[in-house]
């Protein structure tokens, strides 16, 4: 156990709170009040899970996360004062794996945050799934397309291969949302539509005519591989 | 019957009085004329008739007869000594006897008569030696001309109305356009189109009353424009409000938390306050939310993210997630429709946590379609509400007891409410006081 995480907030009283709360579920902490500032710490140390604010000085959230992403696969859960639809779709597009919303207990924090790591351990043991050009091994945790790896986060890598294990079978948004996410109720199905279209456009050819991940319109989404 | 057309009617009507009075005064004036021209005319003839009757009268009718050919008239009869002499188709039983007794009294008469279908002027004379004179004047000719006088003047009259009734139509119209534009900005005033105004238009009742109208208008405008305006800014300040205190809130929840977990290690005299404290800052989250979602649903930023729901699979799992499926009876029925599952939880869980909270135990929920779609019925066996409270309910922070106001915000009905016309529905509301309350969400 023990991961790091980077919690950036620039409300000290949260900041404190949390990362107290945090470290007694058994977390190892670093914490920062400023955007750039966290962007900084997080390409100097090494990081299981980054905890991003929206709202921060300097730098806001969305920024620190295009950065982020734009170098790392690591696992990113929002923080966002405001539920409204528009900063929980940005941050979703943007590649963030999860979102809580403010004010949030403690335990179901630590709740998402376990879910989300839960998502990057590797499976071992498990057969390479061979599908159209796609390589995916759950042991080694990677995807190819034609051979070539692709640069897939946890959420995605995890959304891949839950929908490519059982081909032509169509999965409600309920039910990727409890297989990937590990929400057991009604969790935002608008996390399976951002990460659906964030995986389109790494594994179609076009992601605007889908050939592999298929919509089912009102119901949800189909692997044909 | 519209305005419109009573209009019509009513011009038509007095232009058609107007010229059959006309009309019949004028024929009637004609008629006499001419008929009293005819006596004038026809006295005369006979007057210079007699004068050329010869002095040996009794001797020779019938050369009379053949001197009055051309100046006769239509027929003459000559009575001399009892016996008639006659000429054309007339004859002496044609004479009407009153005519006679005039004429045998001495006196020069007159006397109309149709004689087989035609109609006469008759004129009687006496004459020389007790012998009587008449002459039959025909007045077909003027029959005639009476006639067609009065055809031109039927059809004339007629006519007359006729286009009176088009005038008076378009008149009306044209009158009345006002009003016709008047009723159709108002009823856009009512739609909700302030700005509507009417064209004012010449000096009549009609240009003052579209200039009260727009002054109406543009009051209701200005007034309207201020109400929503203050609204703006009350709502505008609530999600303001909710949203500063949402920061030191999560820190609130937060140091709640662990304060929690290290409850039984305070000293005795610290962890009850603690406890209080945990508590309170419980309710205020749970106002502070309540607020965001009002704050959110007032500025139409929330949207509804539809798919198919089974209600009864819902609504059963809206109570074990929340512990309540032992204290609550549910009866489950098919219902299948396509709204958005999480504002529907957020509904049923509102509904069935008040009457939990309200009704103690015995709270039953009831899920099903009936002839007006689906709905989630929530019946509680609690005190009930007086009847004065429920058209109240739904509004914000209205509580029907102000002593039992510990136990909610104040602003979950009004959620629920404004959450179920979000997803196309209602929540209504029925309760009896002593008996219970039940809440039907309708979808």
């Amino acid at each position: 156990m023990n991961e790091h995480l980077l919690l950036v907030e620039d409300d000290g009283s949260i900041r404190e709170v949390a990362t107290l709360g945090l470290e007694q579920a058994g977390f190892r902490v670093t914490a920062s009040g400023d955007g750039r500032e966290g962007l900084v710490q997080f390409r100097q140390g090494s990081f299981d899970l980054v905890l991003l604010d929206v709202m921060l000085p300097s730098l806001d959230g969305f920024e620190v996360l295009r950065e982020i992403r734009s170098e790392s696969r690591a696992p990113v859960v929002m923080l966002t004062a405001r539920a409204d639809l528009h900063d929980v779709v940005v941050g979703l597009e943007l590649g963030a794996d999860d979102y809580v919303t403010k004010p949030f207990e403690l335990p179901e924090l630590v709740a998402r945050i376990k879910a989300v790591l839960r998502r990057s351990a590797p499976e071992p043991g498990d057969t390479v799934i061979n599908a159209d050009g796609l390589e995916i091994d759950p042991g080694g945790f990677t995807a190819r397309r034609h051979g070539e790896e692709l640069e897939l986060t946890a959420t995605e890598f995890r959304l891949l291969l839950e929908l490519a294990r059982r081909p032509k079978q169509v999965f409600t948004r309920e039910l990727l949302l409890e297989l990937v996410w590990n929400y057991d109720y009604l969790g935002d199905s608008r996390l399976v539509d951002a990460a659906v279209q964030r995986l389109r456009a790494k594994v179609e050819d076009d992601p605007k005519e889908p050939k592999l991940i298929r919509t089912v319109r009102g119901v949800g989404y189909r692997f044909d591989g | 019957m519209t305005l419109r057309r009573r209009l019509t009617i009513a011009f038509a009507l007095a232009v058609g009085v107007s010229a059959v009075a006309l009309a019949a005064g004028s024929y009637f004036v004609v008629r006499h004329n001419l008929l009293r021209d005819s006596v004038t005319s026809s006295a005369k003839q006979a007057r210079r008739n007699l004068r050329i009757a010869p002095a040996d009268l009794p001797g020779h009718p019938q050369r009379l007869l053949d001197a009055y050919r051309g100046t006769g008239g239509d027929g003459t009869v000559v009575v001399v000594g009892g016996r008639s002499y006659s000429g054309f188709r007339v004859g002496l039983k044609q004479v009407p006897s009153e005519l006679r007794a005039l004429v045998k009294g001495g006196r020069l008469g007159y006397q109309r008569e149709t004689v087989a279908g035609t109609h006469y002027l008759i004129v009687g004379s006496p004459s020389e030696g007790g012998a009587e004179i008449y002459f039959f004047f025909s007045e077909e000719g003027l029959r005639h001309e009476l006639v067609v006088l009065r055809n031109i003047l039927l059809a004339g009259g007629g006519i007359l109305v006729l286009l009176a009734a088009l005038a008076g139509a378009v008149l009306a119209r044209q009158a009345l356009r006002p009003v016709a534009r008047a009723s159709a900005a108002a009823g856009s005033l009512a739609e909700g189109l302030l700005e509507t105004r009417l064209p004012v238009e010449g000096q009549d009742e009609f240009g003052a009353w579209a200039q009260a109208f727009n002054e109406m208008a543009a009051a209701l405008e200005a007034k309207i424009g201020a109400l929503s305006a203050a609204q703006a800014r009350e709502r505008r300040f609530t999600a303001d409000v909710a949203h500063e205190l949402r920061t030191p809130l999560t820190g609130l929840v937060g140091e709640a938390s662990l304060l929690s977990e290290h409850l039984e290690r305070l000293p005795p005299e610290s962890r009850r306050p603690a406890e209080l404290l945990i508590s309170d800052i419980g309710r205020l989250r749970k106002l502070v939310e309540e607020l965001m979602e009002i704050s959110r649903l007032d500025a139409g930023a929330e949207s509804v993210q539809a798919e198919s729901v089974d209600l009864a699979a819902l609504t059963g799992a809206i109570l074990r997630a929340r512990g309540w499926d032992d204290r609550v009876r549910l009866d489950a029925g098919e219902a299948r429709v396509t709204s958005d599952p999480r504002r529907l939880e957020r509904i049923v869980a509102n509904l069935v946590g008040n009457a939990l909270d309200h009704g103690e135990d015995g709270v039953a929920v009831r899920v099903g379609r009936d002839g007006s779609g689906a709905f989630v019925e929530v019946a509680d066996r609690g005190p009930g509400i007086p009847a004065e409270h429920l058209p109240h309910l739904f509004e914000r922070f209205y509580k029907a007891d102000p002593a039992r106001a510990t136990s909610g915000s104040g602003l979950g009905l009004a959620i629920a409410q404004e959450n179920a016309r979000l997803l196309g529905g209602e929540i209504e509301v029925e309760s009896e006081p002593g008996r219970g309350s039940r809440f039907t969400l309708r979808i």
